[in-house]
């Protein structure tokens, strides 16, 4: 059997983390840049008590952005896989229950988000989106090593660095 | 443990961490860059959050402790007696196109409707073409953080209806509307625009305090709820049928018509 080379296996896995950490930052900032319409948008699942509502939606956009900030610099990359697929499996649980008691909402997945017109509604894309994700999250769970990663860096001894920079 | 043993634990300790030191500034040794690493991260993330947390607080409460900005509107709109009930009525009883408005203080769409036509049916209503009857209603109540700006502001534009001051009070709160999903205007905020209005009876304050007409409001909002041809807000309607208001000229014409 055809057996990738761990460089060429590292070099996929980078880019799976920067697209991951693309997703949390982008996701993150869109929630975070408009807190009225996230706010909205946590209410439109109509799951958490009316108290959790504000909490929740100050807290969402932060976690997704910090997500993001440890992919992208490569930090606790397996932990930080973990956290976001479990995340992502609360949103899809999210997204699935409001399809299944049929509520017409807009998840809000990247901003937005809300009530939607009864015909306006695209659970099963959003749901084949966060599964992508969750399949990049599980990447990194499986395989956390990766380039430009400050893991590498910090289990590397000294003489390591030294060659990275050469190499720069 | 008695001083002795103590200040030998010390001297331990503080030997242990010229070792690291030492062994840090080599740039040798996996755990103190960890240390490092983590620090540097905890830091970082305290800062996103408590930076996030105000931010994003201060974004949602952007209404508090403002002034509502009054907006003038003309004396000859608003009488004493224009409360009905939980509607106004503005305008001459002769009046040859009458219409009926529902709208929230909170929905954007009935902002847009006052501020594309608001100061034409103003004028239409000043120059004896058009009586309006608003219904102020409490239709998106959940949906300001914390809810209740929706009842609360339709309760005080009441209050402001039986000073004869409804117009000026439906047109600055319009003006100045806060967002969906944040902080609208408390009680206070909303007192403080009729007086800045004019009114001066100590009745306003505790009508609006007292959420006089939010029974009726809530029950008027129920009421509209089963009517078929209720659209949601803003919803315009001309001898009960619904008005496309999103034309431009569909009141002058409604006026041409009416002859």
């Amino acid at each position: 059997m055809f057996r990738p080379s761990p460089s060429v296996l590292d070099a996929v896995g980078t880019l799976v983390r920067l697209g991951l950490a693309a997703v949390w930052l982008v996701s993150g900032f869109a929630k975070i840049s408009d807190s009225g319409q996230t706010y909205l948008a946590v209410k439109a699942y109509d799951v958490l008590p009316d108290a959790l509502l504000h909490p929740v939606a100050t807290a969402l956009p932060l976690l997704e952005l910090a997500l993001g900030a440890f992919l992208l610099l490569g930090l606790a990359t397996r932990r930080v896989g973990v956290a976001s697929a479990v995340l992502l499996a609360v949103f899809i649980a999210g997204v699935a229950q409001s399809w299944a008691r049929g509520l017409t909402i807009d998840c809000g997945c990247f901003g937005g988000g809300g009530q939607v017109e009864a015909g306006q509604t695209q659970y099963p894309q959003e749901i084949a989106r966060d599964v992508g994700f969750l399949v990049l999250a599980c990447w990194l769970i499986v395989r956390p090593a990766t380039r430009f990663a400050l893991d590498r860096w910090l289990h590397a001894g000294a003489p390591q660095v030294e060659t990275e920079k050469e190499r720069i | 443990m008695g001083g002795a043993e103590r200040s030998a634990r010390k001297r331990r300790q503080q030997q242990s961490a010229a070792v690291r030191a030492v062994s840090q500034a080599r740039g040798g040794g996996g755990p103190s860059r960890k240390t490092i690493v983590s620090a540097v991260a905890v830091v970082v993330l305290a800062v996103l959050v408590i930076g996030g947390v105000i931010w994003t607080n201060a974004s949602k409460n952007a209404t508090e402790g403002t002034t509502i900005a009054p907006h003038a509107s003309s004396a000859a709109l608003d009488t004493p007696d224009e409360r009905r009930g939980a509607t106004v009525v503005s305008g001459q009883a002769s009046a040859k196109v009458k219409l009926d408005v529902w709208a929230d203080f909170l929905c954007p769409y009935c902002a847009q409707l006052q501020q594309r036509f608001g100061s034409q049916i103003e004028d239409q209503i000043q120059a004896g073409n058009v009586q309006v009857t608003y219904h102020m209603i409490p239709l998106l109540n959940n949906r300001s953080d914390p809810p209740g700006y929706s009842l609360d502001s339709g309760n005080a534009a009441l209050c402001a209806a039986d000073q004869g001051k409804f117009t000026p009070f439906h047109d600055s709160l319009f003006a100045s509307q806060p967002e969906e999903g944040k902080r609208g205007y408390d009680n206070a905020q909303l007192v403080k625009l009729g007086q800045d209005l004019g009114i001066t009876a100590p009745q306003f304050a505790s009508c609006v305090n007292a959420g006089t007409y939010d029974q009726q409001l809530n029950d008027a909002l129920t009421t509209i709820s089963q009517n078929p041809d209720f659209q949601g807000t803003p919803t315009v309607m001309h001898d009960g049928s619904v008005v496309n208001w999103t034309q431009d000229g569909w009141l002058t014409s409604l006026v041409n018509q009416a002859g």
